[in-house]
């Protein structure tokens, strides 16, 4: 690549508080970005990757947070002293940004080619005519299918895919020279997130953008950059051309994050810690699902008719046999949680039967039910809302202990702490509510709630999906421990095949509410026989930059 | 805790009271009242339902700071009784809806269905007639009194508690932690009136607050109607619209009772907006 367009250099950014000594959000950092290149900035939450492309074009989230030292030279212009009126021309026509949800960043009340259509006026002085001709440029550009009509759409009409491609749009309509990505594909289906990348990708080599891409995945990185940059509490640990800092990381940061990588094959030790379905043969299965119907109806007219009923399992069956690990993977309305709760009975089945360990569900709803709330227990996606914001940990859990009614009440306090042991909490948690907690803390503390039912059967619903990486790594080992040491059947439902992979003897493979595909999971990994699985497989980022995301299975799906 | 810490938590505890003034003077205005009510019997210097026809419409001065009403009566010391009953106005007023309210609208929002659609339309019918009217007509039915007034505003106020709590409840019941509690075997009144309501009820506290100061305003027209307080007895509504006639020649007596309402009015409602932002409670 050529020249760099942009120079950042020792920059440093602190909180100024009045009264306090000034702390620093990000320190000492440098970077180069040449003209056309993809440099990854990788990060977990907190580690100031948001904050430095803020940094960039002096959007700082509040006034008392500043730039304190160091230089940003776009060009031959230094935007860390520039005005305030020299940077309106810089934001947007200069360096242009996409965000991860652009549900948020898109005005709801004004067309999408509104949208572009004021960039385009703005930065490039089009008149109406020209303008709305280069905005169509851009709709098709971008993958409009109708640029026409979708001109004319909101962006409530849209999916979230087209969302994101029209506020890339929106980006390109102000034609910047450097594209500064903060976490695009996180909030999307793989599929999805393929399309949007090989997007990126295709902007790039024609309008010769250069592109900051900002992500946790490891594996987006070695699909899309030329270069990485790691950053970690406000500093940038490691960087380096892609293929080097993935083969030989220097930093011992960088080594873990390549470590917790959920596409890294895990160590033998684990594989021979978790035999796959032991005694699959020869016992009968936990849990039975036969030929499950949900539907919910759709929204009722005035006249009572109802239309558009959405069937969100279909004729789904399922064994899952005692200590089997079973994952179920698919897309975003695919009905896995669905499935889920029907499961759980917390959602009415239409028809169909579920069987846990011999009481059926038709035969027997009550008795059922209740074996089911003592045996059996869910894990959520979101930590923060899945925990009682009023209840310290410690309330939370002697609820259920004393609800279950197993414990002596005089033994409650010890069992508490039991459990906090189980899921590597230390015992001042009981104490403390989930506002005072991180993701992962809480996720363990949903994980606690729970084991406190003694179940033989835990329903986790997409449960790490909402956390870092190295988060992320550390529940799963959690959830392969807990298995071992309480023999727990586990039904794992996830987006990520990865971690699916890693985690689970069998998978299951659902889209539109059926199932498509099931069997071991190293067969159906390895030797995908359904066309859509085919797809999904190929469609994860792998962090080998050589095993190439495979731009035409994500066109397969679309 | 060691000293320091103490000290710290004084320091932070001072500066979070600096910085929200209208909780400091909402509090205190609220806390004068209370504390005039409480100790009308040794602080008002006069009897105040005793009759003295040689002092009639006096102005202010010192011996009568609010002057005395067209009974010889002191007007200072019925301000300080009418805050009893004003007070005890603005609480029963708002209790007897508020609990209510938050029982019906729990129950409409968590069992949905025809339960709710029953509420809802019961509510639909009670909004459907004006405040005040629907009120009149009760008491009007029940006779003039103050319990009449209770039983009225506890029949038609509890309306507006119980679409702001189902409204919450409906929203939290589809929350993880409510899903998880029906996933663990809770019973449904424990999911109802443990996990919900904690988390549903903040904005009607701060509703309550606003909702006091209607109470009271419609409290003291009642009583100014005739069909609420009595007299003799001392409360402000009554004083307004017994000082009436007199208002161009002896205008205290309808102005101090009239200023105690705004003010008390005045100190429930910045109370409430402190409360508000204190709970987290966006409106």
């Amino acid at each position: 690549m050529s020249a760099s367009v942009l120079r950042v250099s020792d920059l440093a950014v602190g909180l100024h508080l009045p009264g306090r000594e000034p702390r620093m959000l990000l320190d000492n950092v440098s970077l180069d970005l040449g003209k056309g290149e993809v440099l990854g900035l990788v990060g977990e939450s907190g580690s100031g990757k948001s904050l430095f492309c803020r940094a960039l074009v002096r959007l700082l989230p509040s006034e008392n947070i500043r730039i304190t030292e160091g230089r940003i030279m776009l060009g031959d212009r230094d935007l860390a002293k520039a005005t305030e009126a020299e940077m309106l021309g810089v934001r947007g026509g200069r360096v242009g940004m996409i965000f991860q949800n652009p549900t948020s960043h898109l005005d709801p009340v004004m067309t999408i080619g509104d949208q572009l259509i004021e960039g385009i006026r703005y930065h490039q002085k089009l008149d109406g005519g020209a303008a709305r001709r280069e905005a169509l440029a851009i709709a098709r550009q971008v993958g409009f299918t109708e640029p026409e009509r979708q001109l004319d759409s909101y962006a409530h009409e849209f999916s979230g895919g087209m969302r994101q491609r029209a506020m890339i749009g929106v980006a390109l309509s102000c034609n910047p020279e450097i594209l500064v990505a903060d976490e695009p594909t996180t909030a999307l289906d793989v599929t999805i997130q393929a399309q949007i990348l090989q997007l990126l990708l295709d902007i790039r080599s024609e309008r010769g953008l250069s592109i900051i891409l900002i992500t946790h995945d490891l594996g987006i990185v070695a699909q899309t950059c030329d270069r990485i940059a790691v950053m970690r509490e406000g500093r940038i640990v490691e960087q380096g051309k892609k293929r080097d800092l993935l083969r030989s990381p220097a930093h011992s940061y960088t080594k873990a994050l390549i470590g917790s990588h959920p596409s890294m094959p895990i160590s033998a030790g684990e594989m021979t810690a978790t035999p796959p379905s032991k005694a699959a043969a020869t016992d009968k299965p936990l849990l039975e699902v036969e030929e499950v119907n949900v539907r919910f109806a759709g929204a009722g007219n005035l006249f009572g008719g109802r239309s558009g009923a959405v069937h969100a399992v279909a004729d789904v069956s399922l064994k899952i046999m005692p200590g089997e690990t079973v994952g179920i993977v698919g897309e975003s309305g695919s009905g896995k949680s669905t499935l889920a709760r029907a499961v759980l009975g917390l959602t009415p089945i239409a028809s169909g039967n579920v069987t846990f360990d011999g009481t059926s569900l038709r035969h027997d709803r009550v008795a059922f039910l209740t074996r089911l709330r003592r045996e059996a227990a869910m894990v959520f996606q979101d930590p923060y809302n899945a925990l009682n914001p009023r209840l310290a940990i410690g309330q939370m859990l002697a609820e259920v202990l004393k609800v279950q009614a197993r414990t002596p009440p005089d033994q409650i306090p010890t069992r508490v702490c039991e459990l906090l042991d189980l899921v590597d909490l230390g015992h001042e948690f009981a104490g403390r509510r989930p506002r005072s907690m991180s993701g992962g803390q809480c996720q363990r503390a949903g994980i606690a709630r729970a084991l406190a039912v003694e179940p033989r059967l835990i329903i986790a619903d997409e449960s790490t999906a909402a956390l870092d990486v190295t988060i992320q790594a550390q529940i799963l080992d959690l959830f392969r421990v807990l298995k071992r040491k309480m023999n727990l059947t586990l039904l794992f439902i996830a987006h990520d095949l990865a971690i699916v992979r890693n985690l689970c003897d069998r998978v299951v493979v659902m889209r539109g509410g059926h199932i498509v595909e099931q069997g071991g999971s190293a067969q159906v990994f390895e030797h995908p026989a359904d066309p859509y699985t085919q797809a999904l497989i190929r469609a994860i980022p792998d962090i080998d930059p050589d095993k190439p995301l495979l731009p035409q299975a994500a066109r397969e799906i679309a | 805790m060691s000293v320091r810490a103490l000290a710290v938590g004084r320091m932070g505890w001072r500066w979070r009271l600096g910085r929200q003034p209208a909780l400091v003077i909402g509090a205190t205005i609220l806390t004068v009242f209370v504390v005039a009510a409480l100790l009308a019997p040794y602080i008002s210097p006069y009897d105040p339902i005793a009759q003295d026809i040689e002092f009639r419409l006096q102005n202010p001065s010192w011996a009568h700071p609010f002057g005395t009403d067209n009974f010889g009566r002191d007007v200072f010391s019925r301000v300080i009784w009418g805050a009893r009953i004003d007070l005890q106005i603005a609480l029963l007023g708002v209790i007897f809806p508020f609990v209510i309210g938050t029982l019906v609208g729990t129950v409409a929002g968590f069992f949905g269905g025809i339960v709710d659609a029953l509420l809802m339309r019961l509510i639909d019918v009670i909004l459907a007639f004006p405040f005040l009217v629907l009120v009149l007509s009760i008491i009007a039915i029940l006779g003039p009194g103050l319990g009449s007034f209770y039983i009225a505003m506890a029949l038609v106020g509890w309306v507006s508690y119980a679409r702001l709590i189902r409204a919450h409840v409906l929203v939290l019941k589809n929350s993880d932690y409510a899903i998880a509690a029906v996933s663990l075997g809770f019973s449904r009144s424990r999911i109802m009136f443990r996990h919900l309501l904690p988390n549903a009820i903040a904005g009607s506290v701060v509703f309550s607050m606003s909702d006091a100061v209607l109470v009271l305003l419609n409290g003291a027209a009642i009583s100014y109607l005739g069909l609420g307080v009595q007299p003799p007895i001392a409360e402000w509504g009554i004083m307004v619209a017994e000082g009436q006639p007199f208002i161009t020649t002896a205008w205290w007596i309808t102005l101090f009772p009239g200023l105690s309402i705004v003010m008390l009015a005045f100190g429930f409602s910045l109370f409430g907006d402190a409360l508000g932002d204190a709970l987290g409670v966006k409106e």
